[in-house]
């Protein structure tokens, strides 16, 4: 940082208002409760966040690609519930295959309607929303899902084991981030997936599928979808119908959050990372204060609002925009 | 009105020992063969197996009684979860081994716009008495109004209605969510007496989903009865959990790093309890006392495994025992309080022996 100009510092933090907006909260929070920054505390945050975080990397690659996908929150409590239910009658080496090609299965056949067949992803997924839930209470016939002997499986690594010390949620959530970043920001599919959101039209006449790549999109938030079930189902080894439930508007605030225009064709990865602490950060920090759980709600909001906020003035260098 | 008639009409309509008719609300009609006498408008067949049981149900109190009291269900939405299927299949034991009942079980798939139709239909058939397990609270209560108005007492099973439908409502029978809480207050408080820390335990609370009337009630209880027994137990804080056993586990990893003393932890029921139980045993504090309202099989496998203390036993079996035995009390014009509670025992890991696990 040592040789860059003033203008050059000013351009960054222009470009990063959502990190200026996480800093400030953090501060906040910590100033409010010093156990908000203990170590044990933010782990905890990162690794309960992990789960949410999965599942906005998938939907960040579907809504830069121009579409929407509302259907990711009761997906995950299907995968979560098969992959429970499996674990007893095949064993968690089948369970896992086999939850994630159903879960993909299911990512395909919105990515066919709403690639292919050009539905509004809007509609389609609302519709898979409810269309998945039943499917999942049909499976479980609507009984909560539990793993017979939970101290004997190795199945409870992903969810509650330790590499060197680290939650093995935090190190997928990372890993899957960072490889997700890349398959973005630096090869062939990452940029079609901008073009296909920013101008679908122009991007056809330059010759870039665009069916294939939206479908390619609902593939890849499944497979997202599948992670995030396979780390909900290993934490706790058991889980009602509606885990997910509610989810996919978390998800998609997330997503918002971290810069991504719903009119697709921007976002990035690192900032949907942001987007997830934040929102992860601000549920955490408002328990350790305390305040009446009424409250939270609006205060929740509000602090997403000041986020989105902080983001667009430091972007027009300015605070608030009467005329533009 | 003509027996056949009615049995186009819908619902269940018995001919003396002759045939039962059932049409469920998709406008199916089910024909059941009594010895060797079909009615022949109803020819068109398709059973469903619910449909089956209901038959079952209706020719086994037609055979057995000359008196007979006709009383119809429609439930909240059967096969959603094992609680619900559990309370249907109970019910239908009680009615058919009550001889001077006739029962016509219709449920309404969580769908107000079906259950609202399916009070009409048993307005319709003239049943003696309406038991309702309301899919809104709010919504129904122009149907069971209706059902008053036709001079047919309607008994509100599980979940009250809102308040300002009480004047159309004969009976309430269901569970006590207070007593819950307050029995689970006692439940910590006695441990805690066991355990000599009744003087300075301190206790964090995690509530099911805010605005619920069944999470306010534990609560209250709970926060009433606590103060009563232990009244130098404090209750630190309260958050809610939204009957969700990952929310709640988060709400406890919270607590873990916001309270390094935490001798006991209330869950507004068994699924929460055990969310906050995994973050504990996550966390590695151990010597909390986990209870919780409503017994889950996971709670009682829990407790089975010394890990979780205790609970309250709702039972579907008697929920839906108590259900019957309400309208079946009032047709014969006794007394009955207006919130006719049934009991739901405490269960810890003395006494659990005495409970089968719950299915759901």
């Amino acid at each position: 940082m040592a040789g860059m100009t003033k203008q050059g510092i000013g351009s960054i933090l222009a470009k990063q208002g959502i990190l200026i907006a996480f800093a400030i909260f953090m501060i906040g929070f910590a100033l409010a409760n010093q156990r908000f920054i203990a170590i044990d505390n933010i782990s905890g945050v990162i690794r309960s966040s992990a789960i949410l975080g999965v599942m906005a990397l998938g939907v960040t690659f579907v809504v830069i690609g121009g579409n929407f996908d509302l259907s990711v929150g009761s997906m995950m409590s299907f995968s979560t519930i098969v992959v429970l239910d499996l674990h007893d009658k095949l064993g968690p080496a089948l369970a896992i295959p086999a939850m994630f090609a159903m879960t993909m299965a299911l990512g395909a056949f919105i990515g066919f309607l709403v690639g292919y067949m050009k539905l509004n992803s809007l509609i389609v997924t609302l519709g898979m929303l409810s269309a998945i839930h039943g499917l999942t209470l049909t499976w479980s016939g609507g009984k909560n899902m539990d793993i017979a002997d939970k101290a004997g499986t190795w199945f409870s690594i992903f969810g509650q084991g330790r590499i060197l010390g680290v939650p093995v949620p935090i190190l997928i959530f990372l890993g899957l981030a960072i490889i997700l970043g890349i398959v973005l920001a630096r090869t062939p599919f990452g940029r079609k997936v901008y073009a296909v959101g920013g101008n679908g039209q122009a991007a056809t006449f330059s010759g870039i599928p665009r069916a294939r790549i939206v479908f390619l999109t609902y593939v890849l938030s499944a497979f997202c979808v599948a992670v995030a079930g396979l780390l909900q189902a290993s934490r706790s080894l058991g889980s009602q119908n509606t885990v997910g439930q509610g989810m996919e508007l978390q998800v998609l605030a997330a997503v918002i959050l971290g810069g991504a225009s719903l009119m697709g064709g921007s976002g990035t990865i690192f900032k949907t990372v942001i987007g997830v602490l934040i929102l992860g950060f601000i549920q955490n920090g408002l328990l350790l204060m305390g305040l009446a759980f009424y409250v939270q709600y609006v205060v929740t909001w509000g602090i997403i609002i000041l986020a989105v906020w902080l983001d667009v003035a430091a972007k027009r260098g300015r605070l608030w925009s009467p005329t533009a | 009105m003509d027996k056949n008639e009615a049995s186009i009409l819908g619902g269940i309509t018995l001919d003396k020992g002759a045939f039962a008719s059932v049409r469920d609300t998709e406008g199916w009609e089910v024909a059941c063969k009594r010895d060797k006498i079909i009615d022949g408008r109803n020819q068109r067949m398709k059973v469903t197996l619910k449909a089956a049981l209901v038959c079952t149900t209706a020719m086994f109190a037609t055979a057995a009684a000359a008196e007979t009291m006709t009383i119809g269900i429609t439930q909240n939405n059967v096969g959603v979860d094992s609680y619900q299927t559990t309370y249907e299949r109970a019910f239908i034991a009680a009615a058919e081994a009550n001889p001077d009942v006739e029962a016509v079980v219709l449920d309404a798939g969580g769908d107000v716009a079906r259950q609202i139709a399916q009070m009409e239909d048993l307005i319709q058939q003239e049943v003696d008495a309406i038991i309702i397990w309301p899919t809104n609270g709010e919504a129904v209560i122009p149907a069971v109004r209706k059902a008053h108005n036709a001079g047919i007492p309607v008994i509100v099973t599980n979940s009250n209605i809102a308040e300002q439908g009480f004047d159309f409502v004969a009976s309430f029978s269901g569970p006590d969510n207070i007593t819950q809480g307050a029995r689970a207050a006692e439940i910590m408080c006695d441990k805690f007496k066991d355990m000599g820390i009744e003087a300075e335990a301190r206790v964090v609370q995690i509530s099911g989903q805010p605005g619920y009337t069944t999470a306010i009630e534990r609560q209250k209880g709970f926060d009433d009865r606590l103060p009563e027994v232990c009244p130098n137990v404090t209750l630190v804080e309260t958050q809610p959990g939204d009957w969700n056993r990952e929310k709640s586990q988060q709400v406890m990893e919270a607590f873990l790093v916001k309270y390094d003393d935490i001798d006991g932890v209330y869950a507004g029921d068994d699924n929460m309890g055990v969310g906050a139980l995994n973050a504990a045993k996550a966390a590695g504090r151990e010597g909390i006392i986990f209870v919780g309202a409503t017994n889950f099989a996971v709670g009682y496998d829990a407790m089975a495994a010394g890990d979780y203390w205790g609970s309250i036993y709702q039972s579907p079996v008697d929920d839906a025992e108590a259900a019957l035995k309400t309208a079946i009390d009032i047709l014969n014009g006794e007394e009955l309080p207006f919130l006719n509670y049934f009991d739901t025992p405490k269960i810890t890991q003395d006494n659990m022996d005495e409970f089968t696990k719950p299915v759901f």
